[in-house]
Order: structure tokens, then C-alpha cells, then sequence
């Protein structure tokens, strides 16, 4: 079976340093890709390159078997919606009509009854249709992120790229939220994926399928979440003294504290 | 399917398509506002047997009218309504069109430095007698739209560059600003009391000056370029929303589009200041007005803007014409001086400012 996603040799520098070195890897149809690393480490810069935000120096992504950097930009939204970390607007938009905008890569100018029906949908399905008609730019930072993730939704794109879905959100709201994407890419009637750029280890343990430590630049681990959370690879990665806790069925990370620098 | 719904989401469908109608009214309504102003403001002038009412009459056919009250209302007055209505949905649009393209609600269709272009261009015309169009009437106005199409020329050129910003076309046209204007400084120093005199009365702003030539030509170019400014509402609504990034993900170019929009909102406006003289206020004014009664989404807010701005285009001419009657105060002034505080009412209103 060929990949949804496959990454080869990709590579990203900015005039005054190098981002990204050479990375390989490929994503399978209903997984979830969780990217760890420290700040700086590339993760907003890998996913940013597959949405074509950024040009990448070299290397190539396919997606479906085809090569996104010679794809038009319509034609990536359609396939791939990307979530960034916060998405602030000078100007009023009532929520109902930022989600629409999900669905500018599937209509032409008028807005049909199935598109209107598709973001009630994904409103309901996030449970932010109390605030369908309030306006954007008067939410909380928590209530902005779900929204734009139903825009995502709404896109009905293949493969989400998300940035820190969770940073903005209360306790309940950061498991939820991950349920619900858990539960998208699950459904096998959709055949999508999801790669998400993330902080915290535990959700990522909890709720991916692999997990994927970038660590200057480069892919250090790439799998299942019990081969790649080991403490030799955490303390390399984050400089963090960690334990690993297996606890009903879940990976759990303690954190005993930071390793002095040598 | 995963999703549960049933008619909690038929609800919300249902409820934005209401709400869609009802923006739709309102523009309606704003539209017959505009008619109506503009059939008070034929009514307006110095003629003493042509009152509002005569002039409706005669208008809408109720009525035969002398030759010399059609004389007035076809020739004198009408020219001057049109051109104020054509003026204000140009200037309008283009303001919403920048707004929107350039994120940064600041922004009006003076911003680019288009107009310093076309005062430059009808200054060199009025002190220097340079002129690219030297025929007569149209040596002042077609100077300044020739200079303002090469402010057009550097936004083209700096629309080649892959990485321009939002930010850099302001900034450029800030730039742009300050060129012109210590040129046209420049000239003011060494021009007679004569020329300074009428390159004032060019910078008000005024609607006296066009006949029904220039309403016609700029009318149709204005309404020529309309339909493409909505076409492109979807991709102002990814911009205005959350900038670049966004944009991308919902599949809109944001350098190219960006760089079309404000060619053709460049084009708009130099059309209409070539023949009005600097009108700033409501490209700035009629797409927040808009925005304050119908919200941001520019598949209906760019109507609007252009019916707001018809509106109030009319009805500061039309106060200007008869406050200090037979003294004509030029509406760009008008504008400033009703339109401000209106302005700032509505927008402290939705702010809700008070504690």
C-alpha cells in the first residue's frame, strides 16, 4: 500500500541558519503523527513546508503519489488543512463564517446548502455552536483554536497539519479536542491523517499512533510512542531527567528535572 | 459519518442563511436610502422655481418642466449627483479591497500614495504647464491620472517581489507620500499666488469640475472593474481573517492576489482623483460604516462599502452645496466634517466604551 504522506530528503534553511537537514519519513492512511522536540528544533518549519508555506530548499513530498511542490496552491487546501498555532484578525468575522471559509477549496463563488450544513456540522461536532454567530475577534484564545480546527474540518482535507491544537485550551478541553481529531483520523471511511506538532509528551503518548523527535534538524526517533519515549532519548532530546511509567495502558512521563549542562 | 447533528445543525444552517437575507435587506435599504438622498440633492441649487419636489417630478416624468429646468437638472446638476455616486462606490470599494487584502484596518485608498502621485502630476501641470495630456480641459486631470498610473507601475514592479509583505506596500506608499509631496512642495514655493490658488482648490476635492464626458468614462470604468473586486471577496475574506499562513491553508495565493487587488483598487482610485481632486476620507469611513451594519464578510460587505459610499459622497455634496448657499463648501472637506464625527459615534458605539 502506498503512503499517504512520503518525505524525502527535505531540507529547509533560512539565509542564516539551517532548519531542517534531510528528513525521511512517510505517513500512513488513519494515523496520528505526534512531532516533539524543543524550540527551534523545525517542528512549525516541517509542517509549514508540506502546506506549502515555506518553499523547501530541497527534497520532496508526495502526497496521494503526487509531488505538492508542483501542486497549485487550491489544489494542496484541498487535500491538506493546516492549524496554526493562533490565528489573530484586525476585523470582525462572526465564527459561522470563518469555519465557511473551510470550504473555499470545494465551491466556486455561491455557498450551497451541503456547505452550510457541513460547517453546522463541524461546529456541533467541536461543541462551539453556542458561539456560531459571535464575532472572531471577541473569543478567548481557547475558543479561537477550536474554531480555526473546525475550519480544518470543514476542508475535509485528507492529512491536518496541526500546530499546538491543545496550547490554548483548559484540561478537559485538551483531551477532548484530542478525542475528536483521534476519532477523524480513525474513521476508516475517510482514509485521513493527522500530524501534530506538540509540548506536551503525555497527550502525544495518549493519543498517536507514532511519535516523531526532531532534534536539531534531524529525525532522532521515528515510531511507535513505547520505543521512542525512553529516558536515554528524552534526556538527549529535551535535557530533561525523566521516567517512564506505564500506568492502565497508558504511557505516563515524571519528569525528576533538568540535566545540568556539561 | 461521525458526526451526530440533526437539527441542532439545521438550526445554524438555517440561521446563517437568515442572516444572509437579512445583510442582503440592508444593503437593499442603504441602496434606497442613496436614491432617495440623490433625489433630494438634484433638488438642491440657486434655481428658485426648482425645489426638491419640481425636481422629483420632473425626474420621475410626473411633470413636462420648462427646457431651462431640464437644462439645470440634466446638465448642471445631475453630472454633479452621478459623479458623486460614482465617486464614492469607486473610492469605497477600493478602500474595502486595501482593508482587506492588506489586513490592517488603517488603511485607505490613499495609502498607497496614488493620489501624491496624481497631486504631483496636477501640480507640475498647474505651475510648471507640463503636461502629458496638454488638450486643454483635460491637461490638470490627465496629468494626474498619468502620474498616479506610474505610482500604479511601482506597485506592479514591487508586486514581483516573491516575499513582499502587507507591511512593505504600506510602508512604500508612505514613502511614496513623503516623494511626491516635498515635490509638489517644491513647486508650491516658487508657484504665483494664482497657481497656488487653484492647486489648492485641486486639493479639496470637489465635484464641480466633471461634466457628463467624465461621468460616463469613469463611470463605466468603475463599474467595469466591479465585478472582478467580487469575484475576489472569497480570498479578501482568507486575508482579512488571519494574513499569509491562513490564506495559503485555505488556498489562496496571498503575493499574487494581494499584488491584482491592489492594482485594480490603484487604477479605481486614480480614476476618480484625476477628475475630483484628493477625496480620502470615505475610502476609509464607508467600508468601517459597513462593516459596523453588516459584518466582514466581503461577499456582502463590498456592496455595501459601495453603496455606503455613494451615500455619503451625495449627501456630504448635498449639505455642502446648501449650507452656506451660493458659497460651495468642496466635498472633500464636507466629507471630513460630517463624516468624522459620524465616524467616530459608530465606532465607539460598537466598542461599547463606556464603564
Amino acid at each position: 500500500m502506498s503512503s499517504l504522506l512520503s518525505v524525502k530528503d527535505l531540507s529547509f534553511s533560512w539565509p542564516s541558519r539551517a532548519v531542517l537537514d534531510k528528513l525521511n519519513f512517510s505517513v500512513q492512511s488513519n494515523e496520528v503523527i505526534s512531532v516533539l522536540g524543543v524550540n527551534g528544533a523545525g517542528k512549525t518549519t516541517l509542517l509549514k513546508c508540506i502546506n506549502r508555506i515555506l518553499s523547501p530548499a530541497s527534497g520532496s513530498i508526495n502526497l496521494l503519489s503526487q509531488n505538492v511542490l508542483g501542486m497549485d496552491i487550491m489544489e494542496v487546501a484541498k487535500h491538506v488543512a493546516y492549524v496554526p498555532q493562533s490565528v489573530g484578525t484586525n476585523f470582525p468575522m462572526n465564527v459561522f463564517d470563518v469555519v465557511l471559509l473551510g470550504r473555499r477549496p470545494h465551491l466556486q463563488w455561491f455557498v450551497g446548502a451541503s456547505d452550510r450544513d457541513k460547517v453546522s456540522e463541524c461546529l456541533h461536532f467541536l461543541d462551539i455552536d453556542e458561539f456560531a454567530f459571535r464575532r472572531y475577534d471577541q473569543l478567548s484564545g481557547g475558543e479561537r483554536q477550536r474554531v480555526v480546527l473546525a475550519k480544518a474540518l470543514a476542508q475535509e482535507p485528507r492529512l491536518y497539519l496541526l500546530d499546538e491544537p491543545t496550547s490554548d485550551l483548559d484540561l478537559k478541553h485538551q483531551i477532548t479536542t484530542m478525542e475528536k481529531i483521534r476519532s477523524i483520523v480513525s474513521d476508516p471511511t475517510r482514509a485521513s491523517s493527522a500530524i501534530v506538532a506538540i509540548h506536551d509528551i503525555d497527550i502525544a503518548a495518549q493519543f498517536s499512533d507514532k511519535i516523531m523527535l526532531l532534534h536539531e534538524g534531524k529525525i532522532r526517533a521515528y515510531g511507535p510512542p513505547k520505543e521512542v519515549l525512553t529516558p536515554e532519548l528524552i534526556a538527549e532530546v529535551f535535557g530533561v531527567e525523566a521516567e517512564i511509567q506505564a500506568y492502565s495502558g497508558l504511557l505516563r512521563v515524571v519528569i525528576h528535572g533538568a540535566l545540568k549542562n556539561e | 459519518m461521525y458526526f451526530v447533528g440533526g437539527e441542532t445543525v439545521n438550526a445554524l444552517s438555517v440561521q446563517h442563511r437568515e442572516q444572509g437575507r437579512s445583510q442582503l435587506v440592508k444593503i437593499g435599504l442603504m441602496g434606497l436610502l442613496t436614491v432617495f438622498v440623490s433625489l433630494v440633492a438634484l433638488g438642491q441649487g440657486s434655481s428658485s422655481n426648482l425645489d426638491v419636489w419640481t425636481t422629483a417630478k420632473i425626474v420621475l416624468g410626473l411633470e413636462e418642466g420648462t427646457s431651462l429646468q431640464h437644462a439645470i437638472i440634466w446638465e448642471l446638476r445631475l453630472p454633479r449627483v452621478l459623479m458623486a455616486i460614482v465617486g464614492g462606490i469607486g473610492l469605497a470599494t477600493a478602500g474595502a479591497l486595501m482593508q482587506g487584502c492588506l489586513g490592517n484596518p488603517l488603511v485607505s485608498p490613499l495609502t498607497l500614495g496614488v493620489a501624491s502621485g496624481a497631486a504631483l502630476g496636477a501640480a507640475l501641470a498647474i505651475v510648471v504647464g507640463f503636461s502629458i495630456t496638454s488638450v486643454g480641459a483635460f491637461a490638470i486631470a490627465g496629468n494626474a491620472f498619468a502620474f498616479s498610473l506610474l505610482v500604479v507601475f511601482i506597485i506592479i514592479q514591487l508586486g514581483r517581489y516573491r516575499s513582499i509583505s502587507a507591511e512593505s506596500y504600506i510602508l512604500v506608499g508612505i514613502a511614496i507620500t513623503f516623494i511626491a509631496g516635498a515635490i509638489v512642495s517644491t513647486l508650491q514655493f516658487f508657484a504665483t499666488d494664482a497657481q497656488l490658488s487653484q492647486l489648492a482648490h485641486w486639493s479639496f476635492g470637489s465635484l464641480s469640475r466633471p461634466d457628463m464626458t467624465v461621468v460616463y468614462g469613469v463611470g463605466w470604468c468603475v463599474f467595469a472593474l466591479l465585478p472582478q473586486a467580487m469575484m475576489w471577496s472569497w480570498d479578501l475574506n482568507a486575508l482579512a481573517m488571519g494574513g499569509d499562513d491562513f490564506a495559503i491553508s485555505t488556498g489562496v495565493n496571498p503575493v499574487r492576489i494581494r499584488r491584482n487587488i491592489l492594482v485594480l483598487s490603484a487604477l479605481m482610485t486614480s480614476l476618480i482623483i484625476a477628475f475630483t481632486g484628493m477625496i480620502g476620507f470615505v475610502g476609509l469611513a464607508a467600508p468601517h460604516m459597513s462593516r459596523l451594519i453588516i459584518g466582514n464578510d466581503y461577499r456582502k460587505l463590498l456592496p455595501a462599502s459601495a453603496v455606503c459610499g455613494a451615500f455619503l459622497m451625495v449627501f456630504a455634496d448635498t449639505v455642502g452645496r446648501t449650507l452656506f448657499a451660493p458659497i460651495v463648501i468642496p466635498v472633500g472637506i464636507m466629507l471630513a466634517v460630517i463624516g468624522g464625527p459620524i465616524f467616530m459615534y459608530l465606532l465607539l458605539q460598537s466598542k461599547g466604551v463606556q464603564r
